[in-house]
């Protein structure tokens, strides 16, 4: 782990480079049959579980990934692995020209992590104690300590929570004053597993207007993971997605939805007692008088449904939307699931 | 501002952990001073229990009651150091890799040995031993009449920084076992060393060498209290050198560190599939 690496080995203009990198798990299988028991004894079962099978993409600094993909594909594991936490079996991994592995410390100056699920505040002491102990762990100058205090404080609203107690804050406040602490050394990029997760709307939204800035006004390169689409897609200009250990998708949001067929919602309002027909399609819920379809528009152009629609009776209102983007990925993921088990 | 490792920044390093010390101290007075009591009348009973024998009976083994009582106060000392340098469970490590924890030590810019260093310092709330066995330390020190030389009192710094080596060794050596065992092991340091601590207090001058020679060997409890404070009486046990502590301690030591960064790299290499956020930072 300490080994060194000379800096200039990785190309200086990505923010993020994965070159075939590959990490496999193993895993313990037990059986509660008598048998099983017995079979656990002499010869355990195990499972190898490949999390990342030759990934490669890169990162350009400045950009805002929303990095995506179903329970297990290997999104905590890819984080893990630029944050330093894990070696990689084979390839190779650059994060600001550094090897996370082999120059862990350098690259902990520049890099914020922050995982929804954890804290690295203080328990048992106020917030602003938490803040003071980061700058002296860190080595951070007086000026811009100050400077980034007053930032952080200021844009994501925690002045009242300083000299509160960690433990005493609600999960929308903790998560605000973990994100504040992890931008006290003004790192360039920045890493965030689940940042959402637990929070409300109110609390979503501070925390989505926030990274959005300092992306956009500083310019700080962030990786983002969610199992929430629409914050991810409000958030990220690009979407790599991640499929059993692979890299299925690495575009646009748009482009997204164009692969997945132009997938439309059509909601049609009817007048009491009708039920609209569509050719071949049924309707994916129906409350109140209020139809909704999911209609490709790759297969049936808009000016057909609606020639089509003008034919039938009792239609109050029709409204044509994008479909939301979990539904997209939710057909996706179906389908990925569908040929990992004919595979 | 990676900031290279001065001896300027590990003093701010000790410095920070003893000021959270502080304000913890601070947060809660009352309740503060009455566990920092607790914790010393709970040491103080486990060395009296051996000087009241010693009292009872004019001294154990050869040893006279004023040398127990010396051996005592080396105890408190070392009880008092361990207590004052291992707040964050930096001693008990296991309980660190077992719960999934190191993750947090991987994302600061520092290296795992400077952090596990001064993490753990808690001057405030964890001095009461220390201070206690200073004091029995000078009462002990008057009544033998010792000479008290520079040399004398450099020694004595050697030898109770030998004996926390020894137990940052045995620590770390057996909490090598929770990168493998994260569950089953992450208990598995405080059991070892807090299991056996009563033995260390006992003076082993007068047992048989089958007791002796293991106390010193497979097991460091000869090292906690007994084996040094001879050396500084001047009467090195079973004939061995005055610096075999030292060897020991490095040995140990060796042994711990390539079982321990071997265990690391395990850890690394395979992750931890546990995670447990209780004992996480005060």
């Amino acid at each position: 782990m300490s080994e060194k690496v000379q800096t200039d080995m990785y190309p200086t203009d990505f923010a993020v480079s994965l070159n075939n990198v590959t990490k496999i798990f193993m895993q313990w299988q037990r059986d509660n049959t008598k048998k099983g028991m017995l079979r656990n004894l002499i010869k355990p079962e195990k499972r190898i579980i490949t999390a990342l099978d030759n990934v490669s993409f890169t990162i350009r600094k400045g950009e805002f990934i929303a990095y995506a993909g179903p329970n297990g594909a290997g999104k905590s594991t890819t984080m893990k692995l630029l944050g330093g936490m894990l070696m990689p079996d084979s390839g190779d991994i650059s994060v600001l020209s550094l090897c996370p592995q082999k120059q862990r410390t350098a690259l902990m100056s520049k890099l914020g992590v922050l995982f929804g699920n954890r804290t690295e505040l203080w328990w048992d002491h106020p917030i602003i104690q938490s803040f003071e102990w980061k700058k002296v762990v860190w080595g951070i100058p007086n000026d811009m300590y100050k400077q980034r205090l007053e930032m952080v404080t200021e844009l994501l609203d925690i002045k009242d929570l300083l000299k509160t107690f960690a433990r005493e804050l609600s999960l929308g406040q903790r998560m605000r004053a973990d994100l504040a602490m992890m931008l006290l050394h003004g790192p360039e990029i920045i890493l965030l597993d689940e940042p959402t997760l637990g929070l409300d709307v109110v609390a979503k939204r501070q925390m989505i207007d926030f990274l959005k800035k300092i992306n956009k006004e500083d310019g700080v390169t962030i990786i983002v993971t969610s199992h929430d689409m629409d914050d991810l897609e409000e958030m990220a200009e690009r979407i790599l997605m991640i499929s059993s250990g692979k890299i299925a998708f690495d575009g646009s949001f748009d482009s997204l939805r164009a692969i997945t067929g132009n997938l439309t919602r059509v909601n049609v309002t009817m007048e009491r007692g009708f039920i609209p027909e569509i050719k071949g399609i049924k309707p994916v819920s129906c409350d109140n008088g209020v139809f909704e379809y999911d209609i490709d528009l790759a297969k049936m152009q808009v000016k057909d449904l609606l020639k089509h629609l003008s034919t039938v009776s009792g239609v109050k209102d029709v409204e044509i939307k994008k479909a939301p983007i979990e539904q997209v990925i939710a057909g996706l993921y179906r389908d990925w699931s569908l040929c990992k088990a004919e595979a | 501002m990676e900031g290279k490792l001065t001896i300027k920044r590990i003093i701010g390093l000790f410095s920070i952990s003893a000021k959270m010390d502080l304000m913890w101290l601070l947060r809660d007075t009352k309740f503060a001073i009455v566990a920092i009591i607790a914790d010393a009348i709970s040491n103080i009973s486990v060395v009296s229990g051996v000087y009241l024998i010693a009292l009872r009976f004019g001294g154990i083994g050869g040893m006279s009651v004023d040398e127990i009582l010396f051996m005592m106060s080396y105890s408190t000392i070392i009880t008092g150091l361990f207590i004052m340098f291992g707040a964050s469970n930096n001693i008990h490590v296991s309980r660190i890799i077992g719960r999934g924890q190191l993750d947090h030590m991987f994302i600061q810019p520092l290296s795992l040995k400077v952090q596990f260093i001064t993490c753990g310092f808690m001057p405030f709330t964890g001095s009461s031993n220390f201070i206690i066995g200073c004091v029995m330390l000078i009462i002990s020190a008057g009544r033998l009449k010792l000479n008290i030389t520079p040399w004398w009192i450099f020694m004595l710094i050697v030898y109770l920084a030998t004996t926390m080596v020894i137990i940052f060794a045995r620590a770390y050596l057996v909490s090598s076992a929770a990168f493998y065992a994260p569950v089953a092991a992450e208990e598995i340091s405080s059991t070892a060393i807090e299991g056996t601590w009563q033995l260390s207090t006992f003076p082993l001058s007068g047992m048989p060498y089958f007791i002796q020679i293991p106390l010193l060997t497979i097991l460091p409890e000869g090292f906690m209290c007994w084996f040094p404070s001879m050396c500084l009486l001047g009467r090195p046990p079973l004939n061995l050198t005055g610096l075999y502590p030292l060897i020991y301690a490095l040995i140990l030591s060796l042994i711990a560190s390539y079982i321990f960064r071997k265990g690391l790299n395990f850890y690394v290499r395979k992750g931890s599939n546990r995670y447990v956020p209780y004992g996480f930072r005060r």
